[in-house]
């Protein structure tokens, strides 16, 4: 809310710097965004009087003026505008002069004469809308004065929230003003002076809908004459962000910025007679596609939900949202119906967002307002339009209810309001304060009860006897309901520095396991590998879904929500980019590998513990994942290396070092061919398990596939990636490491290079090893792979490092007998042999 | 040969071999001249064989003659071997020697994201102070993200979320980690104090001050004693665990549906310290979050008595934190994770 302060201190009065009023009114909880210096874009604008307007000698448009500014010489300033005359004091933009939107005012010549600044229109200083007239001042304005220094204002932008619609107000905010200083409030006057018919004879109102129409009250006047409003009342409402339009229509708006309540005005000529010969309004449904032409001149179709302003023949506005073109009030209207109506919040709302059309009228309507503005609104706003467009004031009012609800009251326990806010103030503070913002209080009667909460079961308390306080709430604050809302009114209005700053002293919740520890287990392991974390959009373009989804997705462990289902859209998306919930994080990092890489960065080692989504139907489930790309170089040559570019070697590295810091076993590999993203011989998928034969990580491995490379633009010879689910991720704890001594024996070293076909994939030679070296085996270790002669050209030799151990010195005897095991196995489970 | 002419070879192999040994020019050399002069064929026991032709009572002279000179030989010998040691060091060491100024061999270390090192700081902070994590779904449904924080259909506050809906009945991405403590509150009982760190989805361009995925840390206390003023304490303790000790807070009224009262926690400008600058729209104070009592709506959808308990409610946007700890202005380089940027995350 826009707040001008010359408009605001005709309700209160302000003895503060604006900077002062802007803090009391945020401590109040209305926060002052920012404090705009109404003026401040006019520089070496003055007020001048003109002594002379004589017509161009060579054009006829123009005129020649002589204008005084007090000081100096006369200036001679060629202009346009038709509705100047001698003694006229008016804005004068001096050579030099900068004016809204930093044009800059000039000495030039005019079809042969010299202008010597400018002299401005309403429009050209942004006070008023008047762009083709001379902004006339009056007559008491010193000559030579800066312009700021008469017109300049303050304005406030104020953040009123939704819960304080009565604050959307210069009065509502002059009300918080009187609460933090302790001023008045200056109530405008509000009566029209009546004259002419009686309006009963002139017009009739039938509320067909008092579910959605509460309350409507209308007001005419006859013999308006409408035209431009006053200057200052233009100059207020641009201040306050409104364009003026005309002296009936700026009235309606004058008051909604006044009073907070939205006012209509109709051209009474243009409502239908009904069967009684007068005009009569009829507020009612539309009808199912009941045409309707807006005042934004769209032509609009109308369901059965929308509350219209009839007329008996045809729809006259949408209620509470926008007029109608038709019974706009034009330069042609003489008789004019006021409308001030309270309408249902949430209908206002739908109707907004179903015809995608939000106004400061309908703002205020879905905040809802107290009943009797109402009433105040139409007199106010008919006073105005006599005031500032003539014409008489018909008798009365139509009133579809009149009968405004008494104040409502809240019983408060002052104790529960200290225990509330850990203060400790007493009754009597805790009552002037909320007096303050006019809640009078008095001692609960005896059946008075706290209202502790409405919802979702009322919670209705007796309080003791003698320790409750029953306070009258004013209409306006229709947000003070419950105890908790008058806890909230005394912290606010003392200030909440009295609030104050202690530790918790009440009791401890139990240990629970963190959800993040095996999470950042990861984190930091992988930190210190030299991988580094992103963090990238949940949201995802369905291409890119397309894309890198799996066709087996990386199956979960641990207990987490299987993978997969359908995928979860955005129905409302900002954008086709962001409109799928991902179900794998391959595509989010192939992503950032290519920004960084048209960055021309060479080396990329990412990593993002995120989560994938999916639904069953209407459950939805998400899993988390552990998501790695690597391109460039594991190792960066230096003058003192070689470089090394990073594999899947590098990748299947990080998993074993990960099996490792969580106490997993040794990760499987198999060879995966079938995913469309990876390349077919470079990918796999692993998996290992955990002590007790559980599975604990699943991972998909591997290139992504040349073709994904070139169409993503990733500008990388080799991308690896992988997905892995591990155990804990979601939520788990790491597992404790169960020591043992070292022996105090030696181990036992052998080599032992193992001939099989070429074929043969390298995990299963080193699982038969492990399985046929006995229990003196501790460890088999892969350390060379050959090919070639003395070797068949489909074999290969595998080069095995085996340790021997036990908690007992070894014989030589017992290795050569595993060994030979060992031997045995090799030759019939994968038809190898010894290397000699 | 008689007693003179031994004694003669004695010491003339005796000084030979002095000056050999002297004159050596590696330790092999000298390990050589060893067998040569001690060996079992060696030159002094071919001298002493010439032992056996001497009358009997010269042999035990020979004797102590041939000791003297196999001991000031293998003296000689030992003395050459240690000086030739130490000069043969000297010589590796100098032939060993690097240009040390060359720079070191790079490890390297990859660096956690701001965001989520930054949610970490903020979880481990008010775990000291006994908050446990919980987590909650982002596809959240509607009545838990918005009715049971007391934000009904169609109310106004719903303006303050503008939501992103999904294809899935009644559900939506959650607009805040807020209806996180409906949940904690129906899987445990008071004493409560648990905290909720997590991604949340807002429909809002993106711009510098702008996000559509951000993260959020919400902070829940529930006891029977639970007040204002214990969230006032908090609060000004992690003021001054993220921004150093001495940080000056500053409470005020702020409006949230799911709190009554609400509370905007602001701390003195870390820009300017408190004398106003464009950072804080010249008041000398940025609000870094959100807070309040939480509203016995609210408890009660979680299956709290409000009349028994009460508690307060805190939500933060880790952006925000991060932002003013880090010196960044532009959200969008968090999601762009443009590496150079990244990396200056130590």
């Amino acid at each position: 809310m826009r707040v001008p302060l010359s408009w605001l201190r005709d309700y209160v009065d302000v003895e503060l710097t604006p900077e002062q009023l802007a803090e009391r009114l945020t401590l109040l909880g209305m926060e002052v965004q920012k404090i705009e210096r109404w003026g401040a874009d006019w520089k070496d604008v003055v007020v001048g009087e003109l002594l002379a307007v004589e017509r161009h000698p060579h054009a006829d448009r123009l005129f020649l003026t002589r204008v005084t500014v007090g000081a100096g010489e006369p200036l001679d300033i060629v202009c346009g505008a038709t509705n100047i005359a001698p003694g006229q004091r008016v804005p004068v933009a001096l050579p030099g002069a900068v004016l809204p939107g930093g044009r800059r005012i000039e000495r030039t010549e005019k079809m042969g004469v010299t202008s010597n600044g400018m002299l401005c229109s309403g429009d050209e200083l942004r006070l008023t809308a008047d762009a083709d007239e001379i902004l006339i001042l009056s007559d008491t304005a010193p000559l030579g004065a800066e312009l700021i220094s008469l017109y300049g204002d303050i304005v406030l932008d104020v953040d009123v929230k939704p819960n304080r619609g009565d604050a959307l107000s210069l009065v509502g905010l002059a009300r918080e003003v009187a609460a933090a200083t302790g001023a008045q409030i200056r109530w405008p006057e509000t009566d029209p002076v009546e004259g002419g018919d009686d309006i009963e004879q002139r017009l009739a109102v039938t509320v067909e809908a008092p579910d959605l129409c509460p309350r409507f009250v209308a007001r005419r006047l006859s013999g308006v004459r409408v035209g431009a409003s006053p200057d200052l009342v233009q100059m207020r409402l641009l201040a306050a962000g409104m364009r003026p339009v005309s002296n009936v229509v700026d009235a309606s708006n004058y008051v909604m910025l006044e009073l907070g309540k939205p006012i209509h005005t109709f051209d009474a000529a243009a409502i239908a007679a009904g069967t009684d010969g007068r005009a009569t309004i009829v507020v009612r449904r539309a009808r199912q596609d009941e045409p309707l032409e807006t005042l934004d001149h769209v032509r609009r179709t109308l369901d059965r939900e929308t509350l219209v302003i009839a007329d008996p023949e045809r729809a006259l506005g949408i209620a509470g949202i926008m007029g109608g073109a038709d019974s706009e009030v034009s330069e042609t209207t003489t008789d004019v119906v006021v409308e001030s109506a309270i309408f249902d919040p949430v209908a206002i709302r739908r109707t907004g967002q179903r015809y995608a059309l939000r106004s400061e009228a309908s703002l205020r309507f879905e905040k809802g307002h107290e009943v009797r503005l109402a009433r105040i609104g139409a007199d106010r706003c008919a006073r105005l339009v006599a005031e500032w467009a003539g014409g008489d004031v018909a008798r009365g009012r139509v009133d579809s209810d009149s009968v405004e609800p008494a104040p409502s009251t809240v019983t408060f326990r002052p104790d529960r309001v200290n225990r509330l806010l850990g203060t400790s103030l007493s009754v009597d503070e805790q009552r002037a304060l909320l007096a303050r913002v006019g809640l009078e209080s008095e001692a609960a009667e005896p059946d008075d009860r706290v209202t502790v909460a409405l919802e979702p079961q009322p919670v209705v308390v007796e309080p003791a006897p003698g320790t409750a306080i029953t306070a009258l709430v004013p209409t306006w604050r229709r947000d003070i309901v419950i105890e908790a809302d008058v806890a909230e009114e005394v912290a606010r209005v003392r200030g909440y520095d009295v609030v104050p700053s202690v530790l918790p002293h009440t009791p401890m919740p139990g240990w629970r396991p963190s959800p993040l520890e095996v999470r950042d287990a990861v984190r930091e392991m992988l930190i210190g590998a030299g991988l580094s974390e992103v963090i990238t959009f949940a949201l995802v373009s369905p291409r890119l879904h397309d894309a890198f989804g799996l066709r087996a997705p990386v199956p979960s462990v641990g207990g987490e929500p299987p993978p997969g289902g359908d995928r979860i859209e955005v129905t409302n998306p900002l954008s086709r980019d962001h409109s799928i919930l991902r179900q794998g994080l391959l595509g989010s990092l192939a992503d950032v590998v290519g920004t960084n890489r048209r960055q021309g960065r060479a080396d990329v080692a990412i990593f993002e513990v995120g989560k994938g989504y999916g639904r069953e139907g209407d459950r939805t489930r998400e899993w988390w994942r552990l998501g790695v790309a690597l391109t460039g170089a594991a190792e960066p040559a230096a003058w003192n290396r070689a470089g090394r570019p990073w594999d899947v070697d590098d990748a299947k590295g990080l998993l074993e070092l990960l099996c490792r810091r969580l106490g997993f076993g040794e990760p499987a590999y198999a060879a995966e061919r079938d995913e469309p993203v990876l390349h077919p011989g470079r990918s796999l998928r692993a998996s290992a398990t955990g002590d007790g034969g559980a599975p604990t990580l699943e991972a998909v491995v591997g290139e992504l596939h040349p073709d994904v490379v070139g169409a993503w633009e990733l500008r990388a010879e080799r991308v690896v990636v992988a997905e892995v689910a591990v155990a804990g991720l979601g939520g788990g704890q790491l597992t404790a490491v169960r020591a043992s001594p070292p022996s105090r024996h030696p181990a036992v070293e052998r080599d032992l290079a193992v001939v099989v076909a070429d074929d043969q994939p390298a995990a299963s030679v080193v699982d038969v090893i492990r399985a046929s070296g006995g229990d003196l085996l501790h460890s088999a270790t892969l350390f060379d792979i050959y090919r070639g002669a003395p070797l068949a050209d489909d074999e290969k030799s595998l080069a095995h490092r085996l340790v021997f151990a036990a908690d007992r010195t070894l014989t030589e005897a017992e290795i050569d007998a595993a060994i030979e095991g060992i031997t045995a196995a090799v030759a019939t489970e994968l038809g190898g042999r010894l290397r000699a | 040969m008689d007693l003179a002419g031994l004694t003669e070879d004695l010491h003339a192999l005796r000084d030979e071999a002095i000056a050999a040994a002297r004159a050596a020019a590696s330790t092999g050399d000298l390990e050589q001249l060893e067998v040569d002069l001690l060996g079992k064929k060696g030159r002094l026991t071919v001298v002493l064989r010439g032992i056996g032709s001497l009358p009997a009572e010269d042999r035990p002279r020979v004797g102590a003659i041939a000791n003297e000179v196999q001991t000031a030989m293998r003296s000689a010998l030992a003395d050459a071997a240690s000086s030739l040691r130490s000069r043969e060091l000297a010589d590796r060491l100098a032939a060993e020697a690097v240009d040390v100024t060359t720079p070191g061999r790079s490890i390297r270390r990859g660096t956690y994201h701001p965001i989520v090192e930054t949610a970490d700081r903020i979880t481990r902070i008010f775990e000291q102070f006994g908050f446990v994590v919980y987590e909650g779904p982002e596809v959240e449904d509607d009545l838990t993200n918005f009715r049971m924080l007391n934000i009904p259909q169609d109310h106004p506050a719903r303006d303050l979320w503008d939501t992103l809906y999904v294809d899935v009945e009644n559900h939506l991405l959650r607009t805040h980690t807020s209806p996180g403590q409906i949940r904690v509150m129906q899987s445990t009982r008071p004493p409560i104090r648990a905290l909720l760190p997590g991604r949340c989805f807002r429909y809002e361009a993106v711009d510098a001050s702008h996000a559509s995925e951000f993260f959020q840390v919400e902070g829940l206390m529930v006891d029977e004693g639970t007040t204002l003023a214990d969230l006032k304490g908090l609060l000004d303790q992690f003021a001054q665990a993220m921004y150093g000790r001495g940080q000056r807070t500053r409470f005020r009224p702020g409006y949230y549906p799911f709190t009554e009262p609400s509370v905007a926690f602001d701390v003195e400008c870390l820009v300017c310290g408190g004398s106003g600058c464009p950072a804080c729209s010249r008041t000398g104070w940025m609000t870094i979050l959100g807070a309040g009592m939480v509203h016995p709506v609210v408890l009660q959808y979680g299956g709290i008595d409000p009349e028994r308990y009460q508690g307060f409610a805190f939500g933060m946007g880790v952006e925000r934190i991060a932002n003013l700890r880090h010196a960044v202005t532009d959200l969008r380089l968090y999601m762009e994770n443009d590496l150079r940027f990244l990396e200056q995350f130590r």
